[in-house]
């Protein structure tokens, strides 16, 4: 009981003394005026706002409203004023005198970025952030497609022969080019590209690589990997591959892909500022975007490939079940990555588009023999 | 090691030149609990902001630098604001971004030809970054108040930035021999134009101060450098003769050429762990030799920063570095592995280009990467920025302050464009 009472006694005494707040009677700070480095000690009075004394004279009055904290160190308070001087600053280093600068002045934080200002710098970060990414999967492609067809020849080939030396280095070197082999490769294409309506010209590599593979560059470059000829059966399956790949040169998809891919890599590139920070991020957000957009490419290509082998009298089945024996069945949870459709949705589309065979064989059976012999 | 390196190859310190008046040391109120907040739930604003938040990050790693050091118990005021930093890399993407345009295209061009035409790009953006460091110094120097009174610089950018690359050129072509006088004739251009209100500034450290100080880390270096250069050379021509031999070498060429391999390891692996203190060591030097270089009127500076004092700074970045390095590195594993799980039937080499082609592959390594870029990030915002900071002021003595009184406020603000700049250029610094 009783130290209950000399405690809540305690209590009431502290009270007590804070109540009439006898602040010191001359509230001290440091003065700069703004105009020159001199350090000068004053008094201030909080009358009609923040009153400024240098020996008892009236140097500044600083309205309420007007004060502002500036940064400083840890244990001082550096006030500025809107309306003096930009670098004018009084500091102030003895607690009850900035106990009292706090309750007059109300605004002395309201040029300080808190919570609110933070907040709403992640809110504008990611406003911006969702208009590059929209920009990148609506705007992009748009613009892609407008602008493809506007691309001269000239340019396109200069970027198809840039892409040659770096294709040359990953896949290999070699051209096969066996006399009687290349006869009936020249031939093949020929068929298709006349077929199919290309104009302008044409080259077509047979490659040397382990890879399996056929490849279509801007500025009419197509490549047949010789990997992928190992695999195939009959000249149809070859021709039709060759008709796909036709199909991108006709399209000019890969002018397309080039100003896609400049696009989307500028845009990102600008949302992360400095490219070396996010690069990863960059590239594997671009190769998403781009794959799912190149399904749909792929999808046409197909489409061209199965309209010239009819045209050709030929069926574009054979290419179907070329690409399922190379791929094997595949799983369908990575569908929205993959750059092409499935293979077995390919082959479906194939034999529902198919018409009986009225042509003749796109190559004899000399013929054939010779190109499987290319690279030899 | 310390101890080994330095009683050898460095000359006693030059005594300070000035006459000891009225000294008054600067001190640095180490809070840096508080500072490592500030990084790591800057670093933490800056993923979620995908990277905008770096300019606010900025500007409250420089105000807190900024006031907790004082001279005479005064610290100095940051200014500046995130804002203008936004602001100023918004300009600079406007010079940037053509200029990478012109690059995309001209590097098509050069692999056409297949030349050597990127070269001179390289050049341009070495040009471009000199004038963005300049610019930002600015920036920097602009927003500086102390005393209620802001420190200026002029000067153009593009005049710095041809004496930087001319001075650049003689001291590649010297192997760095010449490097002392490019840092005191860049640091002479630099104080020339900068100035504490009407208080001109001005840089008297010489080229041959810094080059008498550090001559023995440049010789060390370059032996270095030659003696590793001789044994791989040496393990080429043995390999060459241990290949020469046959599929089944003498017992003695063996035994050589295994020699070889391990002395070759053994050297590169010292050339590695050398290469640390040997920077750090420099680092010291140099700024010692450039805070005694500075004066502000009759305002001095000297610093008694010893020759080992950021050595430790620099051998824990990397120790934070490489277990960064590790732990990304069983990631990766871990998320092939994981991407190998969602791909069915196919023959096993196909299988594991399909894994990291897998978009699991992509997302796993993707947002690792980005972590570990923020973690390394933040190491070197601690070690490189606040504990350098922290050594080098509390070292440094100011000389003659009293001069500097009743000193006149003058001089403009700056732009951030040079910032802006030098944030694409990534461009480091305080």
């Amino acid at each position: 009981m009783t130290m209950q009472d000399g405690t809540d006694h305690g209590t009431d005494q502290t009270s007590v003394a804070e109540a009439p707040a006898p602040a010191p009677a001359e509230p001290r700070a440091v003065y700069f005026d703004g105009k020159t480095n001199r350090k000068r000690t004053v008094t201030l009075q909080f009358a009609g706002g923040v009153e400024i004394l240098e020996d008892g004279r009236i140097v500044d009055i600083w309205p309420f409203g007007e004060v502002r904290r500036a940064d400083g160190p840890p244990n001082l308070m550096r006030l500025s004023c809107v309306t003096a001087l930009p670098l004018a600053r009084l500091e102030i280093a003895d607690e009850a005198t900035k106990a009292a600068v706090a309750e007059h002045c109300a605004a002395l934080d309201l040029a300080r970025s808190g919570r609110g200002g933070t907040l709403r710098i992640v809110f504008w970060s990611l406003a911006a952030t969702c208009s590059i990414i929209g920009l990148a999967v609506f705007g992009i492609p748009l613009i892609a497609d407008r602008l493809a067809p506007l691309v001269p020849y000239s340019m396109e080939k200069r970027i198809g022969d840039a892409a040659d030396v770096q294709i040359r280095a990953v896949l290999g070197d070699k051209d096969c080019k066996a006399a009687e082999g290349q006869a009936a490769f020249q031939a093949l294409v020929d068929k298709v590209k006349d077929a199919g309506g290309i104009e302008g010209p044409l080259e077509a590599h047979m490659l040397k690589s382990p890879m399996v593979n056929a490849l279509a560059l801007p500025g009419g470059r197509v490549y047949f990997l010789s990997a992928l000829l190992d695999k195939a059966n009959n000249a149809d399956e070859i021709a039709a591959i060759l008709a796909h790949e036709l199909g991108h040169v006709k399209h000019r998809d890969h002018m397309r892909g080039v100003i896609q891919t400049g696009g989307t890599s500028f845009l990102f590139g600008l949302l992360f500022g400095d490219v070396t920070g996010a690069g990863a991020v960059i590239f594997a957000g671009r190769t998403l975007l781009n794959q799912s957009y190149s399904r749909e490419v792929e999808g046409d290509a197909d489409t061209y490939a199965i309209e010239t082998m009819q045209k050709l009298g030929r069926s574009a089945v054979p290419m179907g079940e070329l690409l399922l024996r190379v791929t094997g069945k595949e799983r369908k949870e990575m569908t929205i990555f993959a750059s092409h459709p499935l293979t077995e949705a390919r082959l479906e589309r194939m034999k529902k588009a198919d018409r009986p065979i009225t042509g003749p064989a796109l190559l004899t059976d000399k013929e054939w023999r010779a190109l499987k012999k290319i690279c030899e | 090691m310390n101890d080994v390196l330095t009683p050898a190859l460095l000359q006693p310190l030059v005594p300070p030149p000035l006459p000891a008046t009225v000294a008054s040391r600067m001190e640095f109120a180490n809070a840096r609990p508080q500072y490592r907040r500030l990084v790591m739930r800057g670093a933490l604003l800056e993923l979620i902001t995908v990277g905008f938040y770096r300019f606010w990050l900025a500007t409250d790693m420089r105000r807190h630098l900024w006031s907790h050091t004082s001279v005479e118990g005064d610290a100095p005021e940051y200014t500046g604001t995130g804002k203008e930093l936004l602001i100023g890399f918004l300009f600079a993407l406007a010079i940037i971004v053509p200029l990478n345009v012109g690059y995309f295209l001209l590097g098509l061009e050069a692999a056409r030809l297949k030349a050597f035409a990127s070269v001179p790009l390289v050049v341009l953006y070495y040009l471009f970054w000199q004038f963005a460091t300049y610019r930002a110094r600015r920036y920097r120097l602009t927003r500086t108040v102390w005393r209620g009174v802001r420190f200026s610089m002029g000067g153009s950018g593009l005049n710095y930035c041809w004496r930087a690359a001319l001075w650049s050129l003689f001291s590649v072509v010297t192997l760095g021999l010449a490097l002392p006088w490019r840092q005191a004739a860049l640091e002479r251009f630099k104080m020339r134009y900068t100035a504490y209100g009407n208080l001109a500034g001005q840089f008297e450290a010489t080229g041959g101060q810094l080059f008498r100080r550090g001559w023995g880390l440049w010789l060390i270096s370059w032996l270095m450098v030659a003696g590793l250069a001789a044994i791989v050379t040496w393990t080429v021509f043995v390999m060459m003769e241990v290949q020469a031999a046959g599929r089944v070498p003498p017992q003695n060429l063996a035994i050589k050429g295994i020699t070889a391999m391990v002395i070759t390891t053994i050297a590169s692996t010292a050339v590695q762990v050398a290469a640390p203190f040997i920077l750090a060591m420099y680092r010291s030097i140099e700024w010692r030799w450039w805070i005694s270089g500075i004066r502000f009127g009759e305002v001095g500076f000297e610093s008694d920063m010893s020759r080992g004092r950021l050595i430790g700074l620099y051998w824990k970045v990397i120790g934070w570095s490489l277990l960064m390095w590790v732990l990304f590195s069983a990631w990766t594993v871990a998320v092939v592995f994981i991407a190998r799980s969602q791909i069915g039937d196919v023959p096993e080499v196909q299988k594991m280009m399909l894994a990291t082609q897998h978009p699991v592959f992509y997302a796993g390594i993707g947002v690792a990467y980005v972590i570990g870029i923020l973690a390394f990030w933040t190491v070197t915002r601690i070690y490189m920025i606040h504990d350098v900071w922290n050594r080098v002021a509390s070292s440094v003595t100011v000389y003659n302050l009293a001069s500097a009184v009743d000193v006149v406020e003058q001089g403009q603000l700056a732009s951030a464009l040079g910032e802006g700049l030098a944030d694409s250029l990534d461009v480091a610094g305080f």
